[in-house]
């Protein structure tokens, strides 16, 4: 299974090959609590890419020092640590912006995704690898969000980053719960069609 | 498991825990008292939007929704303000405002409403008349897209010039009462009968009470 990727294949695989939300189905719970609004799920999906690429440059630069056995409270070390930086200096230097998404930058320390990457990719790779990675990885969770609250905001609120489009509300449902879980399921078999249509791919069951 | 893993995994989970903790304390010692200075910063700036035509706003005392802690303030006017400089301790020169006869023109209370999701933070202003000047949400973890419009100003604006009977949720069109937000109606009551109106009550028996022992 493991052949040596380029820098590139890489990047782009965390993007569309196994990209975090349409192919793995992993980190679903950040996908359907926050996607309700646009900026919501940007300014998630941010704050993800710089803590996947932090942690995954991180972990690889260690990884001969950590001794396997106790690599998972060293690895919940390391992305709480990042999680709890961000949140510091955004709530002293970025104030405005935190009131806006505080909120998440906290969850992010339970991210199966973040954690996902760390454990299979850069513990195991070296550190130009494992930045790609960690950049396409997080970049791929970034659009997975804009795409989901794009159309749920839009449908839900008739709104897009918060300027009124549609006036008026035409479907309430898209932004509770219920519409996130309908618009990420019709999203990811849209993806999966693609694949299948025209790169001849075998779908969410092919990747991984 | 041989000795030497053993040494290795203590090794291990020391350097990095340690390193880890330290990094966190750096930043820690670095962002805190900038951030505490912020905070009272806006706490300040806050309190004067709320009631800009007061001179002087001063806290008098604290009180306890949902077991909160929550203080409430009196506004005052100043017929004439004076600066006098003061030398303190260290000989530094400093600038002290005088509020000469001062008038009280209303009052300011911090509330909880119990919501949805979460409990909502909230700043109320009132005349001297206990008339409802002007609410602001200070925090809230209400449902993104429905319980958030509480801070949309269409809905906070409604509050403007009620007083405390006309504090009630109505669903559907209203001048007096206070109008619900669609499908956000408990967040909407929770603002207005569970926050302000309790605490617009608790400044009435509070201070209507003082002027009659008066």
């Amino acid at each position: 299974m493991i052949k040596p990727k380029s820098n590139r294949e890489i990047f782009l695989n965390g993007i569309f090959g196994e990209n975090t939300i349409f192919r793995m189905a992993i980190s679903l719970c950040p996908a359907i609590a926050v996607t309700n609004a646009l900026k919501n799920g940007v300014a998630l999906g941010v704050s993800v890419v710089f803590v996947q690429t932090m942690v995954n440059l991180t972990v690889s630069a260690i990884r001969k020092f950590i001794h396997p056995k106790i690599r998972i409270p060293i690895f919940m070390l390391i992305i709480a640590g990042y999680v709890t930086i961000i949140d510091m200096v955004m709530a002293t230097y970025a104030r405005a912006v935190y009131k806006e998404i505080g909120l998440y930058i906290q969850i992010i320390v339970a991210f199966a995704s973040i954690f996902a990457r760390a454990e299979v990719f850069a513990s195991k790779n070296r550190v130009v690898p494992a930045f790609m990675d960690g950049l396409g990885m997080g970049i791929g969770f970034l659009f997975a969000m804009i795409v989901i609250s794009f159309f749920r905001e839009l449908l839900g609120k008739g709104e897009l980053w918060g300027f009124s489009i549609a006036g008026g509300k035409p479907l309430l449902i898209m932004i509770l719960p219920a519409g996130g879980f309908l618009t990420v399921g019709i999203l990811m078999a849209f993806f999966n069609w693609i694949d299948i249509r025209f790169f001849g791919g075998k779908g969410a069951s092919g990747a991984a | 498991m041989t000795a030497i893993d053993m040494v290795k995994i203590t090794v291990n989970l020391v350097v990095i825990y340690v390193i880890g903790g330290l990094v966190m304390a750096f930043v820690y010692s670095k962002t805190s008292p900038i951030l505490y200075k912020k905070i009272q910063e806006e706490k300040e700036a806050a309190l004067k939007v709320m009631m800009p035509e007061a001179d002087e706003i001063k806290e008098v005392g604290e009180w306890r929704p949902h077991e909160k802690h929550a203080s409430y303030y009196v506004a005052r006017k100043c017929s004439e303000i004076k600066i006098r400089t003061v030398k303190d301790e260290k000989g530094n020169e400093k600038q002290i405002k005088e509020c000469i006869g001062p008038e009280d023109i209303g009052y300011i209370v911090e509330c909880f409403g119990k919501g949805y999701s979460s409990y909502i933070h909230i700043l109320t202003s009132v005349d001297k008349n206990f008339v409802v000047k002007k609410i602001s949400i200070l925090g809230h973890g209400e449902t993104p897209g429905l319980g958030d419009e509480i801070e949309k100003d269409y809905f906070l604006r409604q509050f403007e010039g009620k007083s405390v009977e006309n504090l009630v949720v109505v669903k559907g069109e209203t001048q007096d009462k206070i109008q619900a937000i669609t499908g956000a109606t408990i967040s909407s009551r929770a603002v207005t009968e569970d926050g302000v109106r309790k605490g617009v009550e608790m400044l009435i028996s509070r201070f209507s009470k003082e002027v009659k022992k008066g």
